[in-house]
């Protein structure tokens, strides 16, 4: 037999195998670096408001042919991927538009979407540009779960809370927090926060204990995490008090405002550069009431306005 | 080696025709040119719209039944038929037909989809010339006969050579019906692949949002090739990102023709 | 350089999906076909033959062994552009015409007009199909796809031929045809390799044969040595004398029987000397009317062959698990 009949066959060996897969995986490499290459330079924005198809629910619901709770989590994960992009967006004109029709397709979908209708209301309500800043859109969402689920007594808490939180409407919130606690299950503690509400809406330590108990009974991350950073803002206008009448003090011992915190430290004033909860420093800041202010990068800006105190020591 | 490849592409070519394949456009043509007629009924400013949204559908989707439906029977036919011994004991490599395969399939949708475009044109220019208010910059977003048209079919055509080199790889080693459904499974699984990527959002298990991501990179990544609504509206699709997308189309088509040539080259036929 | 080695080829197949075991095709399978011979392989159904024939051409691939073609591998594409194949019951494309089918064929070759149109229209009139050449081939009977398909296996003037069973599905008239075709091509230097359960067509066609059974190869060499000159006894027709005269010329007289109008056939020993018996007659008065010998057919060393390989591997082809 010659020298030719070497190889057993033709049938690719190993290492044509190796060399083959290895190929197809260099273009699938390549074909994603040309994607992340046009992801950078171009961004069609896949969820646009103007572009949305399907607006309506109702034939959504028709369309979707029994996966309604897939495309329901298809339409969440997307509302959030556009309250994400555009909070991040340095964009002037920047808007939140898609982000209500999103959250109504999703709950069309799947009426007992509970993240959705939470979570939605909580990025609806939240003042631009942080959130869509539109509390009137939270409220309706929220209403539009109750209608769904009347016996979820959280829905009707969460409009409580936007009343409470957002809008300083101490009537309309304590009206809702009774509301929820006449529902079968909500907890004991709602209606002594409906009571509450009503006598002392605007006052700082009552705020912290609804926070808490919010936190404390929260269902999921989310919900936690924004009552704790709640709680961190409270405490943070606590130090900030504190603080202003440090400066106060200065300004009645050296007569003028302290250029910086070392001005302060040294008239033994302070022990060492103070910063709030979220570990940014504060600032002082002439301008501002009391002198003292919250950094712009501090996760916790921007501080609720209504608890800000004009001036004076704290009570 | 070339013409060897385009002996094999014609021959797939010459099937489908005589095979009759070609006249689902006789059927798409019926179909615009009564929807044209009816929906002059309508209120004037939608006729446009719904023409061009019509047009680029029943492309898409006359298109993607072809893709499919011939695709999955490329190599399969031929080895269940056992004709395929006849050709690969001549010279050739038996890379070198599945790459004339892809080709001749890829010559028929060329020729189905320019039909098609062409047909669109020939309705929407009919329409601008017998009523002349329909151009009316108040009412529609796009001019009535649009060259940007032609960005969405070539997208709709390069994301129909991805579905047909994936058609093509299930056809080296499953039944037609087995691969039709995982074609059709991968081409809608790649309209939302975009959200696979975002799927930690809704799952709690760290392990699934992996596999999520990982699936993400792997799945063909279908859902940019749809320009319809946004050339429809008269939005701007930058030739960067057609030339891009197209590129990623190409790319991942070859990728996957790579895993068909291999499969087809290591097996026996028995 | 012989046209055709190869040497201990072995093709296993993994059979069954859960736990797969391994199925034996073919087992060491070695022959030579030298350059010019016509080699008939033969064999009983699921011996093999078509599994060999599917690895000389590289359909599939050998687990073990060597095989080479005009001194090259199989698969080689220098060997491709010199061989014809005709698979068993071909089956070729419903939407061409045979016309069509063998101008595609030719073009993989490389063969050009005009060369590439006198040969097809040579083909389909020396293989009688000329008058159906613009015929899709749907519509084809079996006897015609055969035609085709040796007018396939032929296009490109091979120098190696393999058939796989070419005489399947032709009438009488079709066989005579594809015997003449296979000695012609003989006659002018091509190799011809075709397996064939039809022994009688070996028998005239074939220089060479090779049995195969059970995926072993059980015989191999030039048929007359196989055939040899092993006389298997004497036929002997005589008139004139009666059995029973018959019967006492000894012990090479294996048996008489009688015949119609007065002649008896006698089968005589191997190894007696006809001419003394023919003499012994003629003393006795009688009358020699026939003499021929009884060589072993091909069909006697086949089965003979065949049933000694099933003895031999009763376990069939299955092999031990682990």
């Amino acid at each position: 037999m010659s020298a030719d009949a070497e190889r057993l066959s033709d049938r690719p060996d190993r290492r044509q195998i190796g060399v083959a897969l290895v190929a197809s995986a260099l273009l699938v490499a390549a074909a994603l670096g040309v994607q992340a290459v046009r992801e950078t330079h171009y961004r069609i924005k896949s969820v646009d408001a103007t572009l949305l198809y399907v607006t309506s629910g109702a034939s959504l619901n028709r369309l979707a042919l029994s996966y309604h709770a897939l495309l329901a989590d298809v339409y969440w994960i997307r509302a959030i991927q556009h309250y994400g992009d555009t909070r991040l967006s340095t964009s002037q004109t920047k808007q939140y538009s898609a982000l209500y029709p999103l959250l109504d397709l999703a709950t069309s979908l799947d009426p007992r979407f509970t993240l959705a209708y939470r979570f939605g209301a909580m990025f609806l309500a939240e003042p631009f540009p942080a959130g869509a800043g539109r509390v009137d859109l939270a409220i309706a969402l929220l209403n539009k779960g109750l209608a769904a689920e009347p016996a979820k007594w959280q829905y009707a808490q969460d409009a409580g809370f936007v009343y409470y939180w957002w809008l300083q409407d101490y009537k309309q919130a304590a009206m809702w927090f009774d509301k929820a606690s006449r529902i079968e299950g909500a907890p004991w503690w709602l209606r002594s926060l409906a009571a509450t509400t009503l006598v002392q809406g605007g006052d700082r330590r009552s705020s912290k204990v609804l926070w808490m108990q919010l936190y404390e009974t929260a269902e999921s991350d989310w919900v936690r995490t924004n009552a704790r950073l709640r709680l961190a803002q409270l405490d943070a206008l606590d130090e900030i008090d504190q603080l202003a009448g440090q400066v106060a003090r200065y300004q009645q011992i050296v007569g003028r405002f302290p250029t910086d915190w070392e001005a302060l430290r040294t008239a033994g004033l302070l022990n060492a550069i103070p910063s709030d909860p979220s570990g940014a420093p504060y600032l002082l800041d002439a301008t501002q009431p009391g002198g003292v202010t919250i950094a712009r990068s501090s996760k916790l800006y921007p501080l609720p306005p209504q608890f800000v105190r004009k001036a004076g020591p704290p009570s | 080696m070339a013409r060897v490849i385009l002996l094999v592409a014609y021959h797939v070519f010459k099937e489908s025709v005589r095979d009759k394949v070609l006249y689902n456009l006789v059927l798409f043509a019926t179909l615009m040119i009564s929807a044209s007629y009816l929906v002059g009924q309508l209120t004037a400013g939608q006729d446009i719209k719904i023409i061009k949204d019509l047009g680029l559908a029943a492309s898409a989707v006359f298109g993607l039944f072809i893709a499919v439906f011939i695709g999955v029977g490329l190599v399969w036919k031929e080895v269940d038929r056992r004709s395929v011994y006849n050709v690969l004991v001549k010279p050739l490599r038996r890379h070198h037909f599945i790459v004339g395969k892809f080709i001749g399939l890829a010559l028929t949708l060329l020729v189905n989809l320019a039909v098609m475009a062409t047909a669109v044109y020939l309705v929407l220019a009919v329409m601008a010339w017998t009523e002349p208010g329909l151009a009316n910059a108040a009412i529609v977003d796009a001019p009535v006969v649009d060259p940007n048209l032609l960005k969405a079919f070539l997208l709709i055509y390069v994301q129909l050579l991805v579905v047909t080199a994936l058609a093509l790889f299930f056809s080296t080693f499953s039944s037609p019906m087995l691969s039709a459904a995982l074609t059709f499974g991968l081409y809608v699984v790649g309209h939302f692949n975009a959200d696979l990527a975002h799927f930690e959002n809704v799952v709690k298990s760290r392990a699934a949002a992996r596999l999520a991501g990982a699936l993400y990179y792997l799945l063909p990544n279908l859902a940019p090739f749809d320009v319809k609504a946004a050339v429809v509206h008269g939005q701007a699709v930058p030739a960067g990102y057609v030339l891009l997308t197209c590129g990623y189309g190409l790319l991942y088509a070859a990728a996957v023709l790579g895993l068909a040539m291999l499969v087809f080259a290591r097996r026996d036929f028995k | 350089m012989a046209a055709i080695e190869t040497d201990g080829l072995t093709k296993d197949y993994a059979v069954g999906f859960w736990r797969p075991r391994p199925y034996r095709a073919l087992d060491g399978v070695t022959l030579r076909v030298e350059a010019n011979e016509v080699f008939g392989f033969l064999g009983p159904n699921g011996a093999g033959k078509t599994t060999t024939l599917k690895l000389l051409m590289q359909l599939i691939y050998p687990t073990a062994g060597r095989i080479s073609i005009l001194g090259r591998p199989a698969g080689d594409p220098e060997v491709r552009r010199r061989v014809g194949f005709l698979p068993e019951a071909p089956y070729f494309y419903d939407y061409l015409t045979a016309e069509e089918l063998l101008t595609y064929f030719a073009g993989l070759f490389g063969i050009r007009n005009p060369e590439r149109r006198r040969r097809v229209g040579d083909l389909l009139d020396r293989l009688g199909i000329g008058g159906e050449r613009r015929l899709p081939m749907r519509k084809f009977s079996k006897g015609m796809l055969q035609r085709v398909g040796l007018a396939q296996a032929l296009i490109n003037d091979p120098e190696i031929v393999f058939l796989d069973e070419p005489m399947s599905g032709l009438d009488p008239i079709g066989r005579r045809d594809v015997c003449a075709l296979i000695l012609s091509l003989r006659d002018r230097g091509c190799t011809v390799f075709f397996s064939s359960h039809i022994l009688s067509d070996a028998e005239t066609l074939c220089s060479r044969v090779g049995i195969l059974a059970g995926g072993k190869m059980v015989a191999t060499g030039l048929l007359s040595e196989m055939l040899a000159f092993k006389v298997a006894g004497w036929e002997l027709v005589v008139a004139g004398i009666d059995a029973a005269a018959l019967g006492m010329l000894g012990a090479v007289v294996r048996g008489v029987a009688p015949m119609a109008d007065g002649r008896c056939t006698v089968d005589l020993a191997p190894d007696c000397e006809p001419e003394r018996v023919i003499a012994a007659v003629h003393d006795r008065g009688g009358r020699l009317v026939s003499l021929n010998p009884m060589r072993l057919t091909l069909e006697d060393v086949f089965v003979a062959q065949v049933k000694a390989s099933q003895a031999a591997a009763p376990a069939g082809r299955f092999m031990p698990e682990g």
